[in-house]
Formats: C-alpha cells, structure tokens, sequence
C-alpha cells in the first residue's frame, strides 16, 4: 500500500478558521508600526519616498512573521501633506471574499496624513 | 494528460491592461474640473469599472485596483507598495496622470489564483 503521508498543504484549497486572515489583528499590527516610526514626525519632500518604501516594507516584513500560512500580501502605503486639498482614494478587489481580506489604518499628523 | 492552461492566457498583458485603466478614467471623468461633490462618485466608477473590464478578460486573476484623486494645491503625494507573492506569475501597474486641476494615482495588483 502506498504511503499517503504527503504535505497537507496539497489537499488544502482553504484556510481552517484558525488560520484565515483576521483584518483586526492586522490592524493592530500596522498602528504599532506607526506609532513607532511616526511619532513626532513632520513632513519633510526629501525623506518622504524613504519613509513610505521603509514603512510598507516593515509592515509587510512583521506581517510575514504573524501566522498567515500561503497567503499573498499587498501592502499599500500612502503619505500626503496636508494643506488643505481635497483627496479622495477608492479601492475594489476581484477575490474569493471567504479567504481573502484587507486591513486598512489612517493616520493623521499636524502636517500630513498617512493611510494604509 | 493535458496541460490545463498554457502560458499565454495566464500571463499578465500590461498594454491591455494599461487601455483598460485609461478607457475607465476618461470614461468617467472626462476633461471636468476638480469637484468636491462628485469626487465620491469618480472614483467609485473608474475603479468599479476596472474591476469589470479586467474580470471579463477571463483570466485566472485575483485583483487589486485602488484609485487615488486629489486636488492639485501644491501638497505633496508619495504612494509605495511592497507586496510578498511569487514573481513569476504576479505583478503590479502603476499609473499617474495629471491635468491642471487634478491629479490621479492608480495601482493595480494581480496575484494569480491558486
């Protein structure tokens, strides 16, 4: 008889419950994040393309440490300064809307806003 | 035994996909002005409409579209994006147009469905 010890990973098509994408842990994850690289920042046109390339790439590094078996991860940061100017962002995604999720953070400063 | 899909319908065509996002903008926007009021329901309709042109090019696709518009005050904009997926078969466009009043950021992530 053949053996049938295979990796698991290949008859699961879905997550288990334990395992799926949960947007509040995420979240929790991100503000942490941003508290610690954001506190007390001003915007500054030459250190801005640093700073959102480091924050999205931490964010996706602490990410990759928390249990998110097989799932792919987009981050999107966007920094703006703030003077008055109407802004509006949009997003729509073509998913299986049972495995997949998003977490989405805003954070605002005197001088610039922040949304992931 | 059959390969199930060969590797030109899976792969991401950036051309089409680039007239698909330039169709949806001038399609619902046009050449207007910057409009608080109707700023909700622009971009609603660029991105809704993406979302509809790519699906139906039938490919085994998961997509992302996000959509930023913003007055043009002198206010600075920086958008980055870092994502874990496999190379080889995912990718991202990215997208900037300007006019006098406004200016418009797309970003479009496809990861190929498992």
């Amino acid at each position: 008889m053949a053996s049938t010890e295979t990796n698991a990973s290949c008859y699961l098509i879905r997550p288990n419950y334990q395992h799926k994408f949960k947007s509040s842990l995420v979240k929790e994850c991100i503000r942490e994040i941003l508290r610690e690289h954001l506190t007390g920042l001003q915007y500054e046109p030459e250190q801005i393309p640093a700073l959102s390339r480091t924050l999205a790439d931490c964010i996706k590094d602490r990410l990759k440490g928390v249990e998110l078996e097989r799932y792919k991860l987009v981050v999107q940061v966007v920094i703006g300064e703030q003077r008055g100017e109407g802004l509006k962002m949009a997003a729509r995604c073509f998913w299986d809307s049972d495995t997949d999720s998003y977490a989405r953070t805003f954070h605002e400063c005197v001088y610039d806003f922040i949304s992931f | 035994m059959e390969e199930y899909q060969t590797g030109d319908e899976v792969a991401f065509v950036v051309d089409e996909v680039n007239s698909i996002i330039k169709e949806s903008v001038e399609g619902a926007i046009g050449g207007s002005t910057y409009q608080h009021s109707r700023v909700n329901q622009w971009t609603n309709s660029i991105v809704e409409q993406c979302l509809g042109q790519l699906s139906k090019l039938d490919k085994p696709f998961k997509y992302i579209v996000t959509c930023i518009i913003m007055q043009k005050n002198g206010a600075g904009l920086q958008t980055a994006s870092s994502c874990f997926w496999d190379n080889a078969t995912d990718g991202n466009l990215t997208n900037s147009v300007a006019d006098v009043m406004k200016t418009y950021n797309f970003a479009l992530f496809s990861c190929l469905k498992m």
